[in-house]
């Protein structure tokens, strides 16, 4: 398989200090590929070095095949570039940011304007065209700033942050266009901090801290890395005095968490667990409401993996529910 | 590079150029250093002089050639740079040397442009006449080059806004209209003045339209023409180096 892209010994030096350091990582052709890590780990530092913004001070990138510092015009042609910050021109309408855009990649006039209005439609903009990106919302921005980058019809999409601070519809519109892009077969480059998003959209992500590269897989594939935080979630219907240290008495648990009227029982055998529970209760004469088997967030291997707690934004849903019985 | 691929980026130079003269032309920095100020300094030189005001034009023409050409570089690129969207032209399929002719297309067509009034004002009201049109067509064409060349030379190098990058390059702008025969003739310097003219792009420049509008010259025309071909060269390559040290600084 032809890879989309290639991170080979990516090294950027900002005078003294190392951002990134030695960055190996390939991305496949279709593939949603996030990249994570906390703030000032090197994510849109290594992103600017993919996309030739930036000179890596050592080592260099393919973009399909094409070598970004050597071949840089072939590697170009092929990416689209969602940056952290819709850097539309504000002083331009929306029909001109795509227009002059299209003039980048020197697309023909009548190819240009056809593609324009086709992006602007799908973005639901189209009715504002001649306004001024300057009186538009930041979800409306940040739309124009998409279309932008699909201008040139790429093979390769980079997108940094492309929901961060937006209101909740834009981010639902945003993710499902990435999505149907994905299925068009255009390979995304996702660089996000919100857990979340990563989990929902990426086929693989790697995780960046301190400029290297600490993991690289697929998002349930590093959650079962960390066995110890899978745990059985239960409520009783009788349960009114706290049983904590009841539980915390099963042998296979490895501590245990009240949360509200329930208790989370922490374990690396989650299937015992749960037999030990309907033991407990019967004995107790305790009417078990809900069960659930809980394994690790994707979250919980960031935290886990970086030592930091990602940042708001990030809406965390604390793991996730494996098995769910209902009574 | 083949011919096709000359044209495209000749085609990306003018959209580059055609954007940034509808962005960046009114921008009140445009207007204060490319018109306000080249017209504020004329008008403070020939005031209260007995200078007849045909013999002034070309000193006019020069001065707003200098100033409005190297001023839109340093409005256009240091403000890109600090909301983002000179990142577009990096990572769009061209090469920085397009990028910067594109902005000097900008700072050129404003330079001309603007200085193209007093010419018509000259020769409508003030009895200036143009005797020598290849050497003023050279020196207008040459001189907007170079000095839009100049002006994103200076904004090339590390800055964060306009207002930075206007400082040292008015610094290098007044200094250099006292050496290059604005206010004194070339002729009238003396001798050490005289030889600090000729490294002055301000010199050659008024030295062509001085010809052009059938005044006497101090050096020849073929001379002011190849300095001023110098000139843009270095402030082309001077801006492209700026770049690259920025790209791997950034």
């Amino acid at each position: 398989m032809e890879m989309a892209v290639r991170a080979i010994n990516l090294t950027k030096y900002y005078d003294e200090l190392l951002a990134v350091d030695h960055v190996n990582f390939e991305v496949k052709t279709g593939e949603v590929f996030g990249f994570l890590g906390p703030n000032g780990a090197g994510k849109t530092t290594t992103v600017r070095m993919l996309t030739g913004i930036s000179k890596p001070t050592e080592g260099t990138a393919e973009i399909m095949g094409y070598d970004i510092q050597k071949q840089s015009i072939q590697a170009k042609e092929l990416m689209g570039i969602v940056p952290d910050i819709s850097n539309v021109y504000t002083d331009l309408s929306a029909w001109n940011n795509l227009i002059f855009t299209g003039r980048l990649y020197d697309i023909p006039k009548a190819e240009r304007e056809e593609r324009a209005k086709e992006l602007l439609e799908l973005f639901g903009l189209y009715d504002r065209r001649d306004d001024m990106v300057d009186d538009f919302s930041k979800g409306m921005k940040r739309r124009v700033c998409i279309a932008m980058a699909l201008m040139n019809k790429s093979s390769i999409l980079f997108l940094d942050e492309p929901t961060t601070g937006l209101d909740v519809q834009s981010v639902l519109t945003i993710r499902d266009l990435i999505r149907k892009l994905n299925r068009e077969d255009l390979t995304i480059f996702l660089t996000t901090h919100n857990m979340e998003e990563a989990n929902q959209m990426c086929d693989r992500v790697a995780i960046i801290n301190k400029g290297n590269l600490i993991a690289i897989d697929t998002p349930e594939m590093l959650k079962r890395t960390i066995k110890e935080l899978q745990s059985v979630e239960v409520s009783f219907q009788n349960g009114k005095r706290d049983l904590t240290k009841d539980l915390a008495k099963f042998s296979d648990a490895t501590h245990v968490v009240k949360h509200g009227d329930k208790y989370r029982i922490y374990t690396d055998a989650p299937s015992t667990i749960l037999s030990v529970v309907w033991k407990y209760a019967e004995t107790k004469g305790l009417k078990v409401i809900t069960v659930n088997t809980l394994g690790p967030s994707l979250e919980d291997v960031f935290v886990k993996l970086t030592g930091v707690k990602p940042e708001a934004g990030s809406k965390k849903r604390k793991g996730k529910v494996r098995r769910r019985f209902g009574f | 590079m083949g011919a096709r691929r000359l044209l495209r980026e000749m085609r990306v130079a003018w959209a580059i150029g055609e954007k940034d003269m509808r962005v960046y032309y009114l921008k009140p920095p445009s207007l204060m250093f490319g018109i306000l100020f080249p017209f504020s300094i004329f008008l403070s030189f020939v005031i209260g002089r007995n200078m007849p005001i045909n013999r002034a034009i070309p000193v006019l023409i020069a001065q707003t050639l200098f100033f409005a050409s190297s001023s839109i570089g340093p409005v256009t690129i240091p403000l890109e740079r600090r909301i983002k969207t000179f990142d577009r032209f990096l990572s769009a399929p061209v090469s920085l040397m397009t990028v910067l002719l594109g902005k000097t297309i900008a700072g050129f067509i404003y330079g001309i442009g603007i200085s193209v009034i007093p010419i018509l004002l000259g020769v409508a009201f003030f009895q200036s006449s143009i005797t020598d049109l290849a050497a003023l067509t050279a020196g207008m064409i040459l001189s907007a080059s170079a000095f839009a060349a100049m002006g994103i030379m200076f904004a090339s190098l590390p800055g964060q806004g306009p207002g930075q990058v206007l400082m040292p390059l008015n610094f290098v702008r007044i200094p250099l209209l006292f050496i290059s025969g604005v206010f004194i003739p070339v002729k009238d310097l003396p001798a050490w003045g005289q030889v600090l003219s000729v490294f002055s792009p301000l010199t050659h420049t008024i030295e062509l339209v001085r010809g052009g509008l059938g005044e006497e010259n101090f050096f020849e025309t073929p001379v002011s023409i190849a300095v001023l071909f110098v000139y843009l060269a270095i402030f082309l390559f001077a801006g492209m180096y700026f770049h690259k040290i920025n790209q791997r600084r950034e």
